[in-house]
């Protein structure tokens, strides 16, 4: 009986053991292979770092390609062709990213479920419902085999499904064994939903939401003149010839009675909104900029570019050199997934992206048979049939969690709002290419060749610019334009059933927002309104972010004729405000006529400070905490009757004018906008202006304490880089950083966007290229070159590039790791 | 000299059995437990395996060049622990398993000789 008993304890711990080791409990993994230091997670750490040398084989694979890592983790493939070059970099890539690779291309092609189980079924059902698996499937499926961009998804798959294939124990991603998963293999396919997603994430356009929300608040003249089409303050991109930025102030009218029809239109449009999960967040943006060689000390031109995007770990940049015999030689940083190089560089072309943010994506309330089962829709009173596709999605296991029937018009993908069936036209339902495009770029031995490069290229568009080697330099807003019928504006729910509402074509390509070598000697974008409406009034879109960016660029480039690298480096992490400069003198001014002591102590410290978002500076978090106060104030009329406004702050306005607006207002002391409708006394400018002050210098109080070191702006505001899958271990978080809202190194709001990548390149008679990324080359987190360059990008300082000819050209001492892929049997 | 080559082999056994996979642990120490006549005590076969675990962790702390010491700090984080703990969670597991199977194994034996030298009797 006794042994029997000293049997039975060990006996249930063990068991207890076994099934903690097996099976996990609850979030804990199964701690048996999880733990196991052998081929566990532990086991990462031996993949961490790259081996001095090391073979593989690729199948398909023509020629044995060579690639050395630099001492920066940056891999130089050196291939015989194109499609080995492609092949090399999938497996590269697939080296360093694999799990960014695969959750990323699912959250576009709504199977995130099946790698990560029913907690995504909902954006798995979005993504079905936006049409991207719809759009993919047609699109990648009618390319010709033989083109450039399915040679490219082709080749780049085989290299990433040969790391896969012979992934070692220790080599798996800890986020698939966080997951329970596996890799799934590499479609080329992906490589089309990467970009789809992409497009979606710059496609922030809504001014059609915007403008129907406000309007049904105060009526339409107030609501065309808080979302106006046009920028007050122009600053174009296509230069203007002008040598400062142009003020287009207008009286903006009083708020007027609300508009019940566009209520009405504004709900339908608030419920695309949050079920298609339209919105991408207001806070991506970038900046590129490129002098010729008359304004620059060496005679050569320099461009520089630094696209502003969500910051997360690993990033959303992966950094390589393809060099091939006889084809491109191109170095910079590609997305996980996209073969050749997005933003970089050759032997005689720079170049580099900012969004252009058009109004591309229309949505039309259609006429259908059955309004509970549309099996046709109307147009011109003749039916058409729908295109029906059963949209099924699976758990990891492959059981369906979720069916879904999307229909479709020859718009595009329809879906219920309120009992009316609405479709949605996109430009992005034309793109074919899954990035050829920028394979083209790649190849460009000049800014002529560039542009012609990408002439075809459908969405997202953007502002690409460019210098070559010669000399020249070139700036061209590119994507497709839609043209409208009317009054050509996109920004209403079109009827559907005729096809008069359809779009009429696209802008031609001579007709885009284009300067190739001005007058003034550099070209300048940061996502302001491409076209000044004085000189070109083509309808691009209505959505245009304040150019206060723009204006500083342009400052800081007028005021210097002789410009260096150096410079352009320093430019890109400028802390002084363009926005503040506009703000901080009205705010100053406004409390002269205040008696009350904590908006005049307010004024005493924004009057010292020198309006730069350094990281010591004290002023920068005051100011932003009065613009909160004077945002509640103002805009008291955009708030949705009924709502209750919190204590300290305020309840959400359905939509805010951009600042460039409200600095419209500061022009117009007495407009009726100033007034605080929830207080007695109707108040001008001067007594908001004054009342924002006096609560946010006593809103900082309560929160940093009386003012001292505690309001510096690296304690107030922090960048945040979180991990792929929003763990906080995983993640770098509360970094401080020089800049904020509105600088040219952007830093708004809750700190997760900013600048993604930075470049400058200097075209002489070789080009000479730097550049850094938030994160690192490698995403396994017990590696070195994980959050390596965060320190560097957070001082503003960036890395030179080595761009080699040949494997021997990279010095031993700058060399980490060489790999030499063969090629094997398929 | 002999207890001292047992439990290096049992060591040696832990570590590759590891290798195959985790559940080897708790089944080499039920098989080592039921061997006459080097039967180490329960306690050194549980402290054997973690000293087996161990030797994979220092491998990967050799090979991965700092890269356990930033995978720890990240791990514990995930697991919300300190490193030092998630470490001894880590040596406890095999312990823990080795050391059950051992004292299973260790009473069948027991069980087993006792019930031969009856019937020898």
């Amino acid at each position: 009986m006794r042994s029997t008993l000293r049997l039975f304890l060990p006996a249930v711990v063990l068991g207890a053991l076994l099934v903690l080791g097996a099976r996990g409990v609850g979030v804990v993994p199964p701690l048996g292979p999880f733990l196991n230091p052998g081929t566990g997670v532990w086991s990462l750490a031996r993949s961490a770092e790259l081996p001095r040398s090391r073979e593989a084989r690729i199948p398909g694979l023509q020629a044995p390609v060579r690639v050395v890592y630099d001492d920066r983790g940056v891999p130089h493939i050196f291939a015989e062709n194109e499609e080995d070059g492609w092949r090399a970099q999938g497996y590269v890539v697939a080296r360093d990213r694999l799990f960014q690779l695969e959750i990323q291309t699912r959250a576009a092609s709504g199977t995130l479920s099946e790698l990560v189980g029913a907690r995504a079924r909902e954006a798995d059902l979005a993504a079905r419902r936006r049409g991207f698996r719809w759009v993919a499937e047609r699109n990648f499926g009618s390319l010709d085999s033989n083109s450039l961009g399915f040679r490219a998804a082709r080749a780049y798959a085989e290299g990433v499904n040969a790391w896969i294939d012979n992934l070692g124990a220790a080599e798996l991603p800890l986020e698939y064994r966080l997951l329970r998963a596996r890799p799934a293999r590499w479609q080329p396919i992906n490589t089309f939903y990467l970009f789809l997603q992409m497009s979606y994430t710059l496609a922030w356009s809504e001014s059609t939401l915007e403008n129907l929300e406000v309007r049904s608040l105060v009526g339409q003249a107030a609501a065309d003149a808080l979302f106006p089409v046009n920028s007050p303050i122009q600053e174009p991109i296509q230069p203007n010839g002008q040598s400062s930025p142009r003020y287009d102030l207008q009286r903006i009218p009083p708020p007027g009675a609300p508009d019940t029809l566009a209520l009405i239109a504004a709900r339908e449009g608030r419920i695309i909104d949050s079920a298609l999960a339209i919105r991408s967040g207001d806070a991506v943006g970038s900046n590129n900029w490129v002098v010729g060689p008359r304004r620059t000390a060496t005679g050569a031109p320099i461009l520089a570019g630094d696209p502003h995007l969500e910051l997360s770990l690993p990033s959303i940049w992966y950094e390589l050199h393809l060099q091939v015999r006889g084809g491109p030689e191109v170095a910079g940083v590609t997305f996980a997934g996209s073969p050749g190089v997005i933003i970089g560089f050759n032997r005689d072309v720079a170049w580099s992206f900012t969004n252009t943010g058009a109004d591309v994506r229309d949505h039309y309330r259609e006429k259908v048979d059955d309004p509970a089962r549309p099996t046709k829709y109307e147009v011109d009173g003749a039916w058409r049939p729908l295109e029906l596709r059963e949209e099924a999605i699976l758990d990891p296991s492959g059981h369906v969690i979720a069916v879904d029937t999307l229909r479709l018009t020859h718009r595009g993908p329809m879906m219920l709002v309120q009992g009316q069936w609405l479709s949605i036209r996109w430009t992005f339902w034309d793109a074919k290419s899954a990035g050829a495009e920028f394979l083209r770029l790649d190849r460009a031995g000049s800014v002529t060749e560039w542009l012609d490069g990408w002439k075809d290229f459908v969405a997202p568009a953007q502002n690409g610019v460019v210098a070559d080697r010669v000399g020249h330099i070139a700036i061209r807003s590119t994507g497709r334009f839609p043209l409208r019928p009317g009054d050509g504006r996109g920004d209403e729910i079109r009827d559907g059933s005729t096809a008069a509402s359809d779009w009429t074509g696209f802008l031609p390509l001579e007709r885009y927002p284009t300067s190739v070598n001005p007058d003034q000697g550099f070209l300048v974008s940061a996502n302001q309104q491409p076209l000044d409406p004085r000189a070109n009034a083509a309808y691009l879109g209505a959505d245009w972010p304040s150019p206060w960016r723009a204006m500083r660029i342009n400052q800081l480039l007028r005021g210097d004729s002789a410009l260096t690298a150096d410079a352009m480096r320093g430019f890109q992490t400028d802390s002084r405000s363009a926005r503040a400069e506009a703000f901080v003198p009205f705010l100053i001014g406004a409390t002269r006529a205040s008696s009350d002591p904590d908006a005049y102590r307010a004024a005493g410290l924004l009057s010292q400070w020198d309006l730069r978002y350094t990281r010591e500076s004290q002023g920068a978090g005051l100011f932003e905490r009065v613009m909160r106060e004077v945002y509640r104030l103002v805009w008291d009329e955009l708030v949705p009757p009924g709502s209750s406004p919190r204590p300290d702050s305020s309840s959400t306005p359905v939509a805010v004018p951009e600042d460039a607006i409200l600095f419209e207002l500061l022009n117009d002391s007495t407009n009726a906008w100033w007034d605080n409708r929830k207080t007695e006394p109707i108040e001008q400018r001067d007594a908001i202006l004054a009342e924002a002050m006096r609560v946010g210098y006593r809103a900082m109080i309560r929160e940093w304490g009386p003012p001292s070191e505690d309001w510096r702006w690296d304690h107030v505001h922090h960048a945040n880089l979180w991990h792929l899958l929003r763990i906080p271990a995983l993640s770098d978080l509360d970094l401080p950083v020089q800049g904020g809202p509105s600088t040219v190194s952007p830093s708004p709001g809750s700190g997760t966007h900013g600048p993604s990548w930075r470049m400058v390149a200097e075209l002489g008679d070789t080009v000479r290229v730097s550049g850094v990324y938030p994160g690192g080359q490698s995403g396994n987190p017990a590696s070195s070159r994980y959050d390596d360059r965060i320190r560097k990008w957070q001082e503003g300082s960036l890395d030179s590039i080595l761009f080699p000819t040949r494997p021997e050209d990279i010095p031993a001492a700058r060399t980490r790791s060489i790999l030499l892929l063969n090629p094997g049997n398929r | 000299m002999r207890r001292l080559l047992a439990v290096g082999g049992l060591t040696l056994a832990f570590v590759l059995g590891t290798w195959v996979g985790w559940w080897m642990v708790p089944v080499i120490a039920l098989l080592w437990s039921l061997l006459p006549p080097v039967r180490p005590a329960v306690l050194a076969t549980a402290l054997t395996a973690a000293a087996a675990w161990a030797l994979w962790l220092g491998y990967d702390l050799v090979a991965g060049g700092g890269g356990l010491g930033r995978l720890s700090g990240r791990l514990a984080g995930i697991m919300h622990l300190s490193s030092p703990l998630l470490i001894l969670v880590t040596l406890l597991f095999p312990a823990l398993l080795a050391g059950c199977a051992a004292s299973i194994g260790g009473g069948f034996a027991s069980a087993l000789s006792t019930r031969r030298g009856a019937d020898s009797q």
